[in-house]
């Protein structure tokens, strides 16, 4: 006979998990026993946050679920930043926590906390579990519901005497509800099909739900036939072609210039997995302000009309949908849009930078020969900030489970344990964190779990001594006056980082970049390289928050 | 007023809250446990594009809540 806790993890097993990521204490006992000595692995992270960012980075660079588990009360609520995070940015993710026995909950019990109530609104679903018999098919739900229609996070909380309980001989009935699979009309593609032939500068727009539909190939093949200019959302890098020479780069805040400006101009807009995000639109009123049509294609029906009025609204999965697209705009002739192309493409741009650097490293420069050193199939984690922004702006991934980023949330500490669990779920492939300091520190107990697991993640550490991204609105939009954004008293990174045993080096000029870069790239192991960098370097060009494409800024304008 | 049955209970205080979260506030509520299921009747007042917004959650949230019970 099983008990609970063994069950949880015969189900997971059987539910295809090799790998979790946790933290053990007091509730979860039961279930960190029968880890002991079972098949699925377990990665020891230093702190709940790294277990669901973690799962997260799994989930992300496979599309798979990423299971994480912490125990009850702080350990639970340690894990909330990472379920928001994967809820924002529909990563599938099954949180298992542990909980006080049922005998005594609601009465304020050591390490209690009500985590269904606190996870509510920010779950797909989340379930407490009452009964052994419960388990299983509470776990196939998880599952099912974390991975269905726009995936998701799902919490599934485990009481001790439940997880400790021995199973009966009586079958467990578990009943499979799947919902309607939803697939676009055939009027509605039709209407598609129409916006492209009465277009004179129509725009793609790809964003996450091509990653998690799996469309980048047929993305691309639509988007081939079309011939119409491409941009991408910061969670569609790497849908498009990087070398597709209609390619505009990213959209919004920090995007591109001429991705902006060809949205701007553009009469059709196609907006493929996106939900206009306010770092994409700016302000909605000026989005895209010569577009007659917007064709929004989408999972969630909840996301159509709620920023943007789309003419044409197309419900279902990405990939069907523009399959079934795809076959219907074979069939047709279609306008030649090289000319806009040609236009929208035109010339070749060059990101603007700040020019005074004063002989310090620049982090842009770095970048640059970063990407230029990394081979193709490499896996590119970052955390959030003015690191993120530039590392958006010129990775060339060529898949968008290679680039790896909190985009909805933009959770601080992500990068690092993101990149540990790509590298589980790809031991042989190149996996680099780029971090910022201020992150960094959020999350670098997790050099101990490199160590621990001998996982050979690089982080490329772009230290500016600035919480930069906040510094750098400081500047631009509160007078320059820097509150709390100044950390000069950071510490010595690679120290710290050989004390944990991780190998480390410290980069502070452009000339030795390049080795330094080889040199870490061809390290067995784990390795900071701490790039000591230009304090006062700013994301260039900028479209202010609520503001429109007319006000993109390329560099700081005097006071 | 909109009618609807779900499997989970608590999704009325889901609704409230995201009501809340758009700006909306509830003109009445009604809830009654049928057993395996929950009826509820509820109506909203805000605006309208905010309630428009509201009602498509409220579908969805009950898509998900018909998927999962087991």
């Amino acid at each position: 006979m099983r008990t609970g806790a063994a069950i949880v993890l015969d189900t997971l097993e059987s539910l295809g998990v090799e790998t979790v990521f946790g933290y053990p204490g007091g509730a979860i006992m039961p279930l960190y026993d029968a880890l002991y000595d079972h098949r699925i692995a377990h990665v020891l992270v230093r702190h709940e946050a790294a277990a669901v960012f973690a799962a997260s980075g799994f989930a992300r660079s496979t599309g798979r679920p990423g299971v994480c588990i912490a125990t009850s009360g702080p350990g639970a609520t340690n894990l909330i930043t990472g379920i928001v995070d994967a809820m924002m940015d529909n990563v599938p993710l099954v949180a298992l926590t542990g909980q006080v026995r049922t005998t005594v909950m609601g009465t304020d019990a050591f390490q209690e906390v009500d985590v269904a109530a606190v996870t509510h609104q920010v779950t797909k679903r989340n379930v407490v579990v009452r009964s052994i018999e419960e388990i299983e098919p509470a776990l196939r739900a998880a599952f099912r519901l974390a991975t269905s229609d726009r995936p998701g996070p799902v919490l599934v909380d485990l009481p001790t005497d439940v997880l400790r309980a021995v199973e009966s001989e009586r079958a467990v009935l578990t009943a499979t509800v799947v919902r309607e699979h939803p697939r676009a009309g055939v009027p509605e593609l039709e209407a598609a099909v129409t916006a492209v032939r009465r277009a004179q500068r129509p725009v793609l727009i790809v964003g996450g739900g091509a990653r998690w539909s799996g469309a980048t190939e047929v993305f691309r093949s639509l988007a081939a036939r079309v011939g119409a200019p491409v941009a991408a959302t910061l969670h569609g890098l790497g849908c498009a072609d990087p070398g597709d020479p209609a390619f505009l780069g990213m959209l919004g805040m920090h995007g591109w210039k001429r991705a902006n400006l060809a949205v701007a101009k553009a009469d059709v807009i196609f907006a493929l997995g996106m939900r206009f995000d306010d770092r994409v639109t700016g302000d909605p009123a000026k989005f895209a302000p010569n577009a007659h049509t917007i064709v929004h294609a989408d999972i969630d029906r909840a996301e159509f009309n709620k920023v943007v009025h789309a003419r044409v609204t197309l419900h279902g999965d990405l990939r069907e949908t523009l399959v079934a697209l795809d076959h219907r705009l074979a069939r047709v002739p279609l306008p030649d849009f090289s000319s806009w192309c040609e236009e929208a493409c035109a010339p070749q741009e060059v990101l603007p930078r700040d020019d005074a650097r004063h002989d310090h490293l620049s982090a842009t420069d770095f970048l640059d020969a970063l990407f230029a050193a990394l081979p193709a199939d490499a896996i590119v984690a970052t955390d959030v900030g003015q690191h993120q922004m530039w590392a958006a702006q010129r990775v060339r991934a060529s898949h968008p489970q290679h680039f790896l980023t909190s985009g909805g949330l933009g959770s601080m500490g992500f990068g690092v344990p993101a990149a540990i669990g790509a590298q589980i779920a790809h031991p042989g492939r190149t996996v680099v964190a780029i971090v910022g300091d201020g992150g960094f520190q959020m999350s670098m107990a997790e050099l101990a779990t490199l160590r621990r697991h001998e996982l050979p993640v690089k982080i490329v550490l772009l230290d500016n001594r600035n919480l930069g991204m906040v510094r750098q609105w400081q500047e631009l939009f509160y007078n320059a006056r820097y509150s709390s954004t100044a950390l000069p008293d950071n510490p010595e990174f690679t120290i710290i980082a050989r004390a944990y045993g991780v190998e480390a080096r410290l980069v502070d000029n452009l000339n030795a970049v390049e080795a330094a870069i080889a040199r870490m790239l061809a390290s067995p192991g784990p390795m900071l390289l701490h790039c000591a960098c230009y304090p006062h370097e700013n994301v260039w060009p900028i479209i202010p928050s609520g503001k429109g494409v007319d006000d993109l800024m390329e560099r700081a304008v005097p006071a | 007023m909109r009618t609807v049955t779900a499997n989970d209970g608590r999704i009325l205080a889901r609704i409230i809250h995201l009501a809340h979260r758009f700006g909306c506030t509830y003109t009445s509520v009604a809830a009654e446990n049928l057993g395996a299921q929950y009826r509820m009747e509820f109506a909203f007042a805000g605006p309208c594009d905010a309630l428009r917004r509201l009602d498509a959650q409220i579908t969805k949230l009950l898509d998900d809540d018909r998927e999962t019970m087991a």
